[in-house]
């Protein structure tokens, strides 16, 4: 059974339609990649899945539940993770409450228990030797660990990462791959957003690309790459020969 | 285990321990030194005079609104303008149920949990709304409870009611029954106060002050949060007002109802320092002392009040309790985590839970040896 099922998905803000009766499904433990050009609709399928966003039709089932009418936190408990694109940490905690607090909410987890939990969710995110600071002096690759560390946290069963990498330097976001290999051979599903191909087309096992809220390639990186309709959408731009292309 | 928390020796850095303790003073040592304070203000009667019991229950009732509101705006990111609402209900919940022959120092409690149980209703109106909309609809509230309040005749109407049974005491008596249940309300608000600081719902509301939509996506149940804090404050509140009742003999709506007291809660909690337990006393200690000395210079204590307000925001936003701990790095109250612990510890630690596949071998945990002392940037 698929762990997550969307079925033909609509979500429009005002006259723009930004996902337009997208299908989807994700199985337990899967690797899915998602690329498509700014504006695609990515970030928006995200929310409809975390509940951040609220389709206007369309169904969204998660361990063949029908999630539609279940807010983010409810999700999140059901064991949906997500990243955000632009980090949101709490700022005035430290690193480590944030990731507690994650432990303790969406993890369900108490105590020692959850204490635990967050110094192993640390240590996993290369995070321990920032565990005291605030949040909010961290720096773009501290925040963007933290994010997934926070999302890790919630003890997920799917993870949504939001361009993790995007602004990254290589060797950083070699070590993030790291962190994400690591998080996917516990089994969790991972459905994860690059505008850095490159460091995609290595690691996923299926790759989706969105245009204009449409699914317009779900399979294997390779062919979803060479697909006549994916390289439209990249204006030309031959993405399998120069996979770091920035759309 | 290797991992414990509150451990005896903290500082062996390079055992391979991690530990995770409270930041600041240790719990214990905070509860003895709370427990030295409360017996010394229980003895305060017998030591000082009538009027200084007079003095110190305002003190209490001031102090029990301000860490109420600093728990609302502070910690948990609603700024109300509207908590007299329950300061006046809870003094008319004493005046009600004492003109039902209940003994109205009884009625205290009874009164505050009234208040907060009114809280209920209005949080779901409330909760509509955000930032300054909802600032403002906390004062209609309050308003509006008290014109309610004042078209009840039975009630005394607009001039209030003196509140019965309070006669039958000797005036020592009822001066030190006075202060004894004021200090009760503020040792359990500051109680109250400081385990919802330590238990999950502290992390939980800092993460909803600090970012909703990324709390939420973490788990945090957003409005339950926030309906128990309002609950809570209202609760402290009601408590506030009840007290007041009791010691003033009497209730009268445009007094109980003041917007003056929203006024004195910010205020305090503003110059001591918002989202800090300490800050409310601290700003609530020099409110009284500028006032037990600038009183008899009529508008000059207003202004220098409000000098000391503008000061104190442009200087040090956090207040002065927040400039004292960014100096000091002091925290009376231990309600954060902080990690003290080897790198190498943590690592074992987290490959013992997650079967060997850490990242952190060969991520910047390796490099962080020297950074495991305490690291409070």
């Amino acid at each position: 059974m698929a762990l997550l099922e969307l079925e033909e998905v609509t979500k429009r803000y005002g006259q723009l339609l930004v996902t337009d009766r997208v299908s989807l499904r994700v199985d337990e433990g899967a690797l899915v990649g998602m690329v498509g050009p700014n504006g695609a609709g990515k970030t928006t399928l995200f929310g409809i899945i975390s509940g951040d966003a609220r389709p206007e039709g369309g169904r969204v089932s998660f361990d063949g539940v029908t999630v539609n009418r279940l807010d983010p936190a409810a999700r999140c408990r059901m064991g949906i993770g997500r990243t955000y694109q632009v980090p949101r940490p709490f700022g005035g905690m430290t690193v480590f409450e944030n990731i507690l607090m994650a432990t303790q909410q969406g993890g369900r987890l108490r105590g020692r228990e959850s204490r635990l939990a967050a110094a192993s969710v640390l240590g996993r995110t290369g995070l321990e030797g920032l565990a005291n600071r605030p949040a909010g002096t961290l720096g773009l690759l501290g925040r963007k660990r933290l994010e997934v560390a926070r999302a890790l946290a919630t003890r997920p069963r799917l993870l949504l990462l939001d361009e993790v990498a995007g602004g990254l330097t290589d060797p950083e976001v070699a070590e993030l791959m790291d962190v994400v290999r690591s998080i996917r051979s516990e089994g969790v599903a991972i459905v994860w957003i690059e505008h850095v191909v490159r460091a995609l087309i290595d690691t996923v096992d299926r790759l989706v690309c969105l245009a204009s809220g449409r699914l317009v390639a779900d399979g294997a990186p390779a062919v979803v790459l060479s697909d006549p309709s994916v390289r439209e959408v990249y204006l030309g731009t031959d993405v399998a020969a120069d996979p770091g292309a920035r759309t | 285990m290797t991992t414990q928390e509150r451990a005896p020796t903290p500082r062996t850095a390079a055992s391979g321990t991690l530990h995770v303790r409270r930041a600041g003073a240790s719990g214990t040592l905070v509860g003895a030194a709370g427990l030295v304070v409360l017996v010394v203000f229980a003895f305060m009667p017998v030591i000082v005079s009538e009027a200084d019991t007079t003095l110190l229950v305002n003190f209490f009732v001031l102090l029990t609104m301000a860490v109420m509101w600093n728990l609302l705006a502070g910690y948990a990111g609603m700024v109300s303008i509207g908590q007299q609402a329950f300061v006046g209900l809870g003094g008319y919940g004493v005046l009600v149920l004492a003109m039902n022959g209940f003994d109205p120092v009884a009625a205290i409690p009874v009164a505050a949990v009234v208040a907060a149980l009114i809280a209920v209703p209005v949080s779901v109106l409330l909760f509509r709304l955000g930032g300054g909309y909802f600032a403002i609809a906390t004062w209609v509230v309050a308003d509006t409870a008290q014109i309610v309040v004042s078209s009840i005749t039975s009630l005394g109407g607009g001039t209030g009611h003196p509140v019965p049974g309070l006669s039958s005491m000797s005036p020592h008596t009822f001066a030190e029954t006075t202060y004894w249940a004021a200090l009760a309300v503020v040792s359990v608000s500051l109680g109250i106060a400081y385990g919802l600081l330590r238990s999950p719902l502290g992390l939980l509301m800092a993460a909803v002050r600090d970012d909703e939509v990324s709390a939420r996506s973490a788990g945090a149940r957003v409005m339950t949060t926030r309906r128990i804090v309002y609950v809570v404050a209202a609760l402290g509140c009601g408590a506030a007002g009840a007290i007041l009742a009791v010691s003033q003999l009497q209730v009268q709506p445009s007094s109980i109802f003041s917007v003056q007291w929203a006024a004195e809660m910010i205020f305090v909690s503003m110059i001591g320092g918002m989202g800090t337990l300490e800050g409310p006393i601290l700003g609530t200690v020099l409110f009284f002392v500028l006032q037990q000395n600038l009183a008899q210079d009529g508008a000059w204590y207003l202004i220098i009040f409000g000098a000391v307000a503008v000061l104190v925001a442009i200087w040090t936003p956090r207040g002065l309790w927040g400039a004292i701990r960014q100096r000091t790095g002091i925290e009376l109250f231990p309600v954060g985590y902080r990690l003290h612990g080897g790198a190498r510890g943590l690592v074992t630690q987290a490959q013992l839970l997650d079967g060997g596949s850490a990242a952190g071998s060969n991520g910047p945990g390796s490099r962080a040896g020297a950074v495991w002392r305490r690291l409070r940037s």
